[in-house]
């Protein structure tokens, strides 16, 4: 046989190879991602409407520029204690302190609180390695970063950055459970200190109003977590914890009246301007509710 | 043989078909967009547009966005400044309010004052694009 007649053969040869170190790899991926799940079955939903329904969940930065901008002061003692680490041994535990921590990361960054927001990076660093995601975050960076205000902006690029390519990890390895426990995470300490921030600050209607507004975002969270409650005990419990605060936010109402927009060019952006309204009906007395309910629950997850 | 010959050939199309899936990478593009928001903007969110050679008509994501926030929403596409990228945004209720095609001319970013809170649609379509492939940053400010 002559050497043109071997050369299908090698090629073949050499793309089964390519194929099978390809399967190999997916093969340790998988092993790996079934350390993470911990026996959680996966919901019969979609995977694309979960995907979806988590991207409505806002990210605590917004929730936390806000504070800054109301002229409510820094309160290091409404932020979970960065060196409780140890205590968050389960994959559950671990994935909603992460989001936790990681919000309270970024309410030290937004308040310019470096040197404190260094200790929440290495609690969020430590947390994301026990979840075998720690590869997201570069210490050595945040810290150069972390030592100069004027990088502020950097800082928070970069968590941000970190952050959504969790989410993303996470979603595209169908573990969507971690992911909505680390949103969850995030998303009730940024409210938990809004609350704060709004019971110290009442004359400052839109922190208020925006605790209101998160009566949508709930709801979602609600669905979400209902997918996962009947295989994963752990969501389970805190679904059932949370239809307290569902309950606590029934009484706030959102009224929305429509007007159709109007847009121009602007240095070639365009710009449109929103006629629509919508009003959250809030007293002090539903902030202070919210915050109840939240403190146990939160208390439960940080024990 | 011949059979042999025939699983090459076959083998060889899926490989290059693969290939091809390959070749958009939206990443790349959200190391351009990301940047390119606006001073004062903060960054939210990054948007990978993949429509995989044509076969996918749109990619929509959503986001709730705030009362009293601007969003500012780019476009940044492996031919360039957003070419043959279109940006539509929805509100809750799936009602168009703008579209970054304006009068036939494509602009690169859009730039939204929030009123209404609630969910808001943002759907990327293609216009005479030759890759399909594309980034977006979403960016917010007070």
């Amino acid at each position: 046989m002559q050497m043109k007649n071997y050369l299908p053969f090698l090629l073949l040869t050499a793309m089964l190879l390519v194929v099978s170190c390809g399967s190999s790899k997916k093969e340790d991926a998988e092993a790996f991602l079934d350390e993470l799940d911990e026996g959680v079955d996966a919901p019969a939903i979609s995977e694309e409407t979960i995907n979806d329904i988590l991207q409505q969940i806002p990210a605590p930065l917004e929730i936390s520029v806000l504070m800054r901008e109301s002229g409510a002061e820094y309160d290091r003692t409404i932020l979970s204690d960065p060196d409780k680490v140890s205590n968050y041994n389960t994959t559950f535990k671990r994935a909603i302190n992460l989001g936790i921590y990681g919000t309270d990361l970024i309410y030290t960054n937004i308040f310019g609180k470096n040197q404190e927001g260094l200790s929440y990076m290495k609690s969020v660093k430590e947390l994301a390695d026990d979840l075998n995601i720690g590869q997201f975050f570069n210490l050595k960076l945040v810290g150069r970063l972390a030592t100069n205000n004027d990088n502020l902006d950097s800082l928070m690029l970069i968590t941000t950055q970190n952050f959504n390519a969790i989410n993303k990890y996470l979603q595209d390895n169908k573990r969507a459970n971690l992911s909505i426990l680390f949103l969850v995470g995030g998303w009730m300490e940024a409210v938990h200190i809004n609350c704060k921030m709004s019971i110290d600050n009442p004359e400052v209607t839109s922190l208020s109003e925006r605790i209101g507004e998160q009566k949508d975002v709930l709801e979602r969270i609600m669905l979400l977590m209902s997918f996962y409650a009947e295989t994963d005990p752990n969501i389970k419990d805190l679904h059932e914890d949370m239809k307290k605060l569902q309950d606590a936010y029934n009484s706030i109402q959102i009224t929305y009246t429509y007007a159709e927009p109007t847009t121009e060019v602007v240095d070639g952006v365009l710009v449109i301007k929103d006629n629509s309204t919508s009003t959250v009906h809030i007293t002090q007395d539903n902030v202070k509710e919210i915050d109840s309910v939240i403190n146990t629950i939160r208390n439960k997850l940080t024990s | 043989m011949k059979i042999l010959k025939y699983i090459f050939l076959v083998a060889a199309f899926a490989f290059v078909r693969e290939e091809g899936k390959a070749q958009c990478n939206p990443t790349e593009q959200l190391k351009v967009c990301i940047p390119k928001l606006a001073g004062g903007f903060n960054f939210l969110k990054s948007y990978e547009i993949n429509g995989r050679d044509g076969r996918l008509e749109k990619v929509e994501y959503s986001y709730p966005f705030a009362k009293g926030t601007q969003y500012m929403i780019n476009l940044c596409s492996s031919e360039g400044e957003g070419k043959g990228l279109v940006v539509t945004l929805y509100d809750s209720n799936r009602k168009q309010l703008a579209t970054s095609v304006v009068n036939g001319q494509h602009v690169s970013a859009i730039l939204f004052t929030c009123q209404s809170t609630g969910i808001y649609y943002i759907t990327y379509t293609f216009d005479n694009s030759a890759q399909y492939c594309g980034g977006s940053a979403l960016g917010f400010k007070r």
